[in-house]
């Protein structure tokens, strides 16, 4: 009796052991083999929108590991400007150094969102709304520096350490600061590998005939013209911020209020027209930011192409290489939730400059510093602000809609 | 039990190895080519280039023509414009689509953008005059905008509401309130004309262009265009742009015997000194537009 059952189990284990190697095999078969170092992907989108050829893709793909190397192996040209010891913390796999010191801390905790190659294509992406950054158009957000420039390093430590509230960037407040600027570092190496990458691309447009739709691999073009026009823009950043003037002392913040309320409905910051008479974010709601945008533009040219191979291939990228686009929904006031920090200063940053690469635009220029301040101190009341007659006293509504 | 628990991790691991979504192939690098390439960055004097002796030209020089549409133009299609209608749709006004402004007798095609790629010498200093580049019934005045780098613009807004004005690939987004209007000094050029949007009102829409040299002309609703002050003497090569038109990024290309107009829409001239050079009626196929 014991014996048999034994039997039994044992041609089960062995049936089993049958299933299992089969899967192996089938594993082996489907098989990716080992797995590959980790590469950069090229930006097929602007590639393939470029109308480039293998050739040419090939070019972009050499010029970029000569200039930047691998996500194993990042290499700077000093042009770049960057640290590559800081560098070398971040980038590869996870792994320990000779002093137990913590590598790879990219791929630990950044590159399943925003993607190995910084393209905010990591796996989890298409789960997340928002999606993640997409570093490398070198558009930037939440900033401390005008509209058109890069953010300050300060400006990244503090979304690192803070974390992006109502998105899914979480806070990584519990890394050291010498982590925290080793990833800083590589956000900004992926971001200059990515802008440089579409002007590679685009600049096969702007050949002459005689260069025979091939880059001249010179230092004037691919250093001056190139790499360092884009890095320049990072140094620079430092110089770019937002002279805020203090908002007064004495100020009566109810009156401040009132001013501000006055201003947020009125014609001249006319927020209202996006974040809507009830502030919460239901005025203009059907606009892209400018990473979604592209990809809804470029749909558009591809449904219409007259060459069906080209469109056939477009189509192809636009499923593997680029996210379903989404609306980008003007923020809800009555949350109290603002993505680019909290602070009366953070959102003084976002109403004079506006938020670069989505819809909502610079108020500096036509609308007067202390009359930013009302309109902080109204947004920053809107949340305590609820009366149960949402909009009864707004003009908008007045008017009888 | 444990068997189909081994069956089930064995088939997950298989599921898991994945490959992933399929992906189009992408290029690779060439490392050899790289790692040369590499050094030759790396040396600083490596790979100068001669600088250009510069074209020796004297004088200047006019080029003119006239875009004429061969074919019929498709009725223009009605925007829909549901915000601000007590402004935008007053008294019964419809606005429509201008992409394609075709002149009803001469069948002349309006703004049609020509520029000169690369020039020499300007005669002129950038003018300190600003431009006006305006608004109003919710539609920009110029649907095609063409300005050069460092001369003022005064973005206005005639309408009584607010606007935005986003001018794309500049980080140019300012509110223009009602009845106002603020600078702004383009501060690089754009290549091929960028798009110029509201995003209060999405239906807006217009194209600017910013050259360094200021060498840019559109065409006006007869379809005419002229640039003058060219410097002469020198190969100047002129790229040609239309918002409609089928080339890469909006590229316009026509058969014109002579010029050897390229695909990309480009054609190359030299002009003698004080030469006016005119190129006549410019037939655009209504296939070169798309349509």
């Amino acid at each position: 009796m014991r014996s048999g059952t034994s039997q039994l189990r044992f041609d089960a284990f062995r049936r089993s052991l049958a299933a299992v190697v089969g899967c192996l095999a089938l594993l082996a078969a489907t098989g990716c083999g080992r797995t590959p170092a980790a590469s950069f992907r090229p930006n097929m989108v602007e590639a393939t929108k470029q109308r480039l050829t293998p050739d040419q893709e090939q070019q972009v793909a050499t010029i970029l590991l000569a200039m930047f190397g691998t996500p194993d192996e990042p290499v700077c040209l000093p042009e770049a400007g960057l640290d590559e010891a800081k560098l070398r913390l971040a980038a590869g796999p996870v792994r320990s150094d000779i002093a137990g010191r913590k590598n790879g801390l990219y791929r630990e905790h950044c590159a399943h969102c925003h993607g190995v190659t910084g393209d905010g294509l990591g796996p989890t992406a298409a789960f997340l709304n928002p999606y993640p950054r997409d570093y490398r158009p070198g558009v930037f957000k939440f900033k401390s520096t005008e509209r058109a420039d890069k953010p300050t390093d300060q400006d990244l430590v503090r979304i690192l350490h803070n974390g992006i509230v109502g998105t899914s960037m979480p806070s990584f407040a519990l890394l050291s600061d010498l982590e925290i600027e080793a990833l800083t570092e590589y956000v900004k190496y992926l971001s200059i590998r990515g802008e440089t990458e579409i002007e590679l691309v685009r600049a096969f447009f702007e050949l002459d005939d005689e260069d025979e739709g091939k880059l001249p691999e010179t230092r004037e073009f691919l250093i001056d013209e190139m790499l360092a026009t884009v890095a320049e823009k990072w140094r620079s950043a430092a110089e770019a911020e937002i002279a805020v003037p203090e908002m007064p002392a004495d100020i009566d913040l109810a009156a401040s209020i009132a001013k501000g309320k006055e201003l947020f409905y009125g014609d001249k910051a006319n927020c209202v027209k996006c974040h809507g008479v009830t502030g919460l974010g239901d005025g203009q709601a059907n606009d892209y930011d400018d990473w979604n945008k592209a990809i809804v533009q470029w749909s558009q040219e591809v449904a219409g192409d007259q060459d069906p191979a080209w469109a056939s291939r477009a189509t192809q990228v636009l499923a593997g290489d680029a996210l379903r686009p989404r609306t980008i929904p003007p923020r809800n006031l009555r949350q109290g939730l603002y993505r680019g920090g909290r602070r009366p200063l953070d959102i003084y940053y976002r109403i004079h400059a506006g938020i670069n690469g989505a819809p909502m635009p610079a108020a500096a220029g036509t609308v007067a510093p202390e009359d930013i301040w009302h309109i902080v101190n109204y947004v920053r009341s809107l949340p305590y602000d609820f009366d149960g007659e949402l909009g009864i006293d707004r003009p908008m509504i007045a008017k009888g809609d | 039990m444990v068997r189909l628990l081994l069956v089930i991790v064995g088939g997950s691991l298989v599921a898991a190895s994945g490959c992933g979504a399929s992906r189009v192939d992408a290029a690779r690098a060439d490392t050899a080519a790289a790692a040369g390439l590499r050094d030759s960055l790396l040396t600083a004097s490596g790979g100068e280039s001669v600088a250009d002796a510069g074209p020796a030209g004297t004088g200047w020089a006019t080029l003119k023509g006239v875009f004429t549409l061969d074919g019929t133009p498709p009725a223009a299609k009605q925007l829909v414009v549901d915000k601000d209608t007590e402004v935008c749709s007053k008294d019964g006004m419809k606005l429509v689509d201008r992409s394609l402004l075709v002149d009803g007798s001469s069948k002349g095609l309006a703004n049609v953008v020509v520029f000169v790629r690369k020039s020499s010498r300007v005669k002129t200093p950038v003018s300190a005059e600003p431009l006006v580049f305006d608004q109003k019934n919710c539609e920009f005045l110029s649907p095609v905008f063409a300005a050069r780098v460092g001369q003022p613009v005064d973005v206005r807004n005639s309408d009584p509401i607010g606007h935005n004005t986003n001018i794309a690939g500049t980080s140019f987004n300012q509110l223009i309130p009602a009845g106002q209007g603020t600078v702004y000094t383009p501060n690089k050029e754009t290549g091929m004309p960028v798009t110029v949007t509201c995003n209060i009102h999405p239906w807006m829409k217009a194209y600017a262009v910013f050259r360094d040299d200021g060498y840019v002309a559109v065409t006006a609703a007869d379809g005419s265009f002229a640039i003058s002050d060219l410097p002469a003497g020198e190969p100047l090569e002129f790229q040609v742009w239309h918002e409609r038109a089928a080339g890469p990024n909006g590229a316009l290309a026509i058969d014109v015997p002579g010029l050897n107009w390229s695909e990309k829409g480009r054609f190359k001239l030299t002009l003698d000194a004080d030469e006016v050079k005119d190129l006549g009626t410019l037939m655009v196929p209504a296939g070169a537009l798309g349509i």
